[in-house]
């Protein structure tokens, strides 16, 4: 997917003033946190669960090479062909080469955001195959030639007017207002894809190393479809979802639907264990899993390797109000919201996306739903320390904090200056708000008024009730 | 006259306020309201004069430098015993939560920041969990609501502490908005950076506030209520900002 997180101030602008995405958002992303906490109090071991799945989780970071050597191992046992890829170039390359080894000219693709990260679809159509997206989500924003705004809502920002006016441009079906008459017209469109694709590619939820299976999680028969209906199935996944043993699996079903759309569990989970056996009555013929390295083995070793726990269930998106304000696309690149400003700037490089971890208030909601307990916040704060080291921040940035901490190493000279802005305040305001002031604080003033100084600090009436001089 | 706190009046508990270079600066009224609560359960305040900031606005956005020489100060403006008391959540967890990243590779000043932090608390978190106040005895009257600053509820967890106090004044009708725990939008510098972002979130909570008909909205961080105030004073809706401070004092308006 094509990046543009360093336009974060602009696109988010963009969004602002978007009325249908507004209408969008305000709509989905606050049924998704209602159900959420709805499902959590319904869930009296929901902290217990989370508690357990961030420890292993953790387990995994520090043995990530033993537990991936044991799933590569299982998996091929079970007669699937495991590839890795160290970058984006390298996975594309991978992806093509099993598409034409494979004879593949059309296949059908289930919802895998990692896919977004290695532009795959666009490697696959260079390589002469076409790929349609079978999740409806993403068969709409296929569409619309749009990139995904949510993780698991790709098409959050689309309204079903605009889904229908895409299915009469796209499809040729007459226009309507009912979501069921929507979703038949894509069925309808798809089963043919189904049934005449030569390979199916999805992404991974789970990778257990115990088993060498792929867990698909979904809401939509798309994935199961696409995974056992053709002849070959192609997984796309981060190193980073593999989980010790069948086991632990369960912790992390009761904690990702709940999570995610607040449901108690997903329509369907899909355990794809090798490819198919003697007597399976169906199941693909062949099976490569495509694991991606593309920056994870980087970020394990450094102060942000608690970043990869991360499940992508998209709780952090929905409750965080700069998300609900500016929708996904604004972020720039594949993963938006919080996990977004973290994980951007660290696959791709804070130069990259320097703006995205500014775009928080650190409020801490997204932590605070996080079901691998991830400390979001902390690691913004930390990109935001990262950029002054790399030179990123503007000089007047600089300046101003500079100028600002000299002020504030002596108290004596902080009140000087608070008594004479008080005096300003006072004579131009008449102790009322401020209507307009010059850059850096315009912004502000633009809707909201900006506080005048008081008369007199604190400080100074303190001195004074106490006949403390100076 | 009996002190409803349980606590016993002769002996009176030494407090060092942290006034906030904010309040000193926009609201001192609100450093005065702290003052006259604390006194009124007993505590013997003190103003540390040489406190400035405790470095906050720097170190969200990245200044860690010039953040660690304000928390330098702030660690030296302070003594070395006794509650360390402040009418703001977000500059209480920026002791609290902040210092010891600013110091984690200084063990002698994060043993001193960790200890300050451990002797730092929010005013209403003060009042409830260490003196036992349960009737703030303020004589305050109107329509209330309360929004949950991130930092208050989020970074320090106190929720029921304000609203417990609130409930406790007869002449307060307390009435709940809805999403009183989401952010206003301020977020310092965010507001700076991104400030129709910030004025959209702002947007969303006055209205929260104004569906509740209360005539004030208060919190329990000055921050807040400076950014929901400007953009209530800018468009002239109905509803006043008060800091906590100040209804627990039973002042009715700023300064």
């Amino acid at each position: 997917m094509e990046l543009n997180a360093n336009a974060f101030a602009r696109n988010a602008r963009k969004a602002l003033s978007d009325k249908t995405l507004q209408e969008a958002l305000g709509r989905t992303t606050g049924r998704f946190e209602a159900h959420r906490a709805a499902a959590v109090a319904g869930f009296p071991g929901f902290e217990a669960a989370r508690e357990r799945a961030s420890a292993v989780k953790i387990d995994v970071l520090d043995h990530l090479g033993t537990y991936l050597g044991r799933f590569i191992e299982e998996a091929e046992k079970r007669g699937a062909v495991v590839h890795v890829a160290r970058d984006a170039v390298q996975a594309r390359e991978i992806a093509a080469r099993i598409a034409r080894d494979e004879g593949v000219t059309l296949a059908v693709k289930s919802k895998s955001m990692a896919s977004e990260e290695i532009s795959f679809n666009e490697a696959l159509e260079a390589a002469g195959v076409t790929v349609v997206e079978s999740d409806l989500g993403e068969f709409i924003i296929q569409l619309a030639g749009e990139p995904p705004s949510h993780i698991i809502a790709p098409a959050v920002h689309k309204t079903r007017e605009e889904v229908s006016l895409l299915f009469e441009r796209h499809l040729g079906e007459p226009r309507t207002d009912s979501i069921p008459e929507l979703v038949g017209m894509a069925r309808k469109h798809l089963r043919a894809k189904f049934l005449s694709a030569g390979m199916g590619v999805s992404g991974g939820n789970f990778l257990v190393a115990d088993t060498g299976s792929v867990v698909l999680v979904t809401n939509e028969g798309n994935g199961r479809m696409g995974t056992v209906l053709p002849r070959v199935h192609l997984a796309v996944v981060g190193i980073e979802k593999v989980i010790p043993r069948m086991a632990d699996l369960p912790t992390f079903l009761r904690l990702l639907p709940r999570s995610a759309s607040g449901q108690t569990i997903s329509s369907y989970v899909s355990i794809l264990t090798g490819t198919k056996r003697a007597g399976d009555p169906e199941g693909p013929e062949r099976m490569h899993i495509l694991l991606l390295d593309c920056g994870r083995s980087a970020i394990l070793e450094g102060k942000y390797r608690e970043i990869l726990k991360c499940i992508r269930c998209g709780a952090c998106l929905n409750a965080c109000p700069v998300y609900q304000s500016v929708g996904g696309h604004a972020y720039g690149w594949v993963y938006s919201g919080p996990i977004g400003a973290v994980l951007t700037p660290l696959l791709v490089g804070l130069p990259e996306a320097s703006p995205l971890p500014d775009a928080s208030t650190l409020c801490g909601a997204c932590a605070q739903v996080c079901p691998v307990k991830i400390p979001l916040p902390d690691f913004l704060l930390e990109l935001r320390s990262d950029a002054r080291d790399q030179g990123l921040k503007t000089p007047g940035e600089i300046a101003g904090m500079k100028g600002y901490a000299g002020v504030m190493k002596r108290a004596g000279l902080l009140e000087a200056i608070e008594r004479i802005a008080g005096v300003l305040g006072q004579f131009f305001t008449k102790g009322k708000g401020i209507a307009g002031l010059p850059y850096p604080f315009s912004g502000w003033t633009e809707r909201r008024d900006f506080p005048a100084p008081a008369a007199q600090p604190f400080r100074k009436q303190w001195k004074i009730r106490r006949g403390v001089r100076g | 006259m009996p002190y409803t706190t349980g606590m016993d009046p002769e002996r009176s508990v030494p407090v060092s306020l942290f006034f906030t270079c904010l309040a000193d600066a926009f609201s001192p009224g609100v450093c005065s309201a702290t003052v006259e609560v604390l006194e009124r359960f007993g505590a013997t305040v003190r103003v540390p004069l040489s406190q400035t900031c405790c470095g906050q606005p720097a170190f969200n956005s990245g200044n860690r430098k010039e953040a660690r020489a304000m928390a330098r100060k702030f660690l030296r403006s302070f003594p070395d015993d006794g509650h360390i008391v402040t009418p703001s959540g977000s500059c209480a967890a920026m002791v609290k939560h902040g210092y010891p990243v600013l110091f984690r590779d200084e063990p002698r000043t994060l043993a001193r920041a960790r200890a300050v932090g451990e002797r730092i608390y929010e005013l209403s978190q003060f009042l409830v969990d260490i003196l036992g106040v349960t009737d703030p005895r303020s004589d305050f009257a109107g329509k209330v609501t309360y929004h949950d600053s991130c930092h208050l509820r989020r970074g320090l967890g106190v929720i029921e502490a304000p609203r417990k106090l609130l409930r406790a004044i007869p002449g307060v009708e307390f009435v709940e908005m809805e999403e009183s725990d989401r952010c206003c939008g301020f977020g310092g510098v965010f507001s700076l950076k991104y400030p129709q972002i910030s004025c959209k979130m702002t947007e969303r909570k006055v209205e929260r506030i104004l569906a509740t008909g209360a005539s004030y909205v208060t919190s329990g961080d000055l921050g807040c209520l400076l950014n929901i105030g400007g953009l209530i004073s800018r468009v002239g809706y109905p509803v006043k900002t008060i800091h906590l401070a100040e209804i627990l004092a039973g002042k009715t308006g700023k300064n």
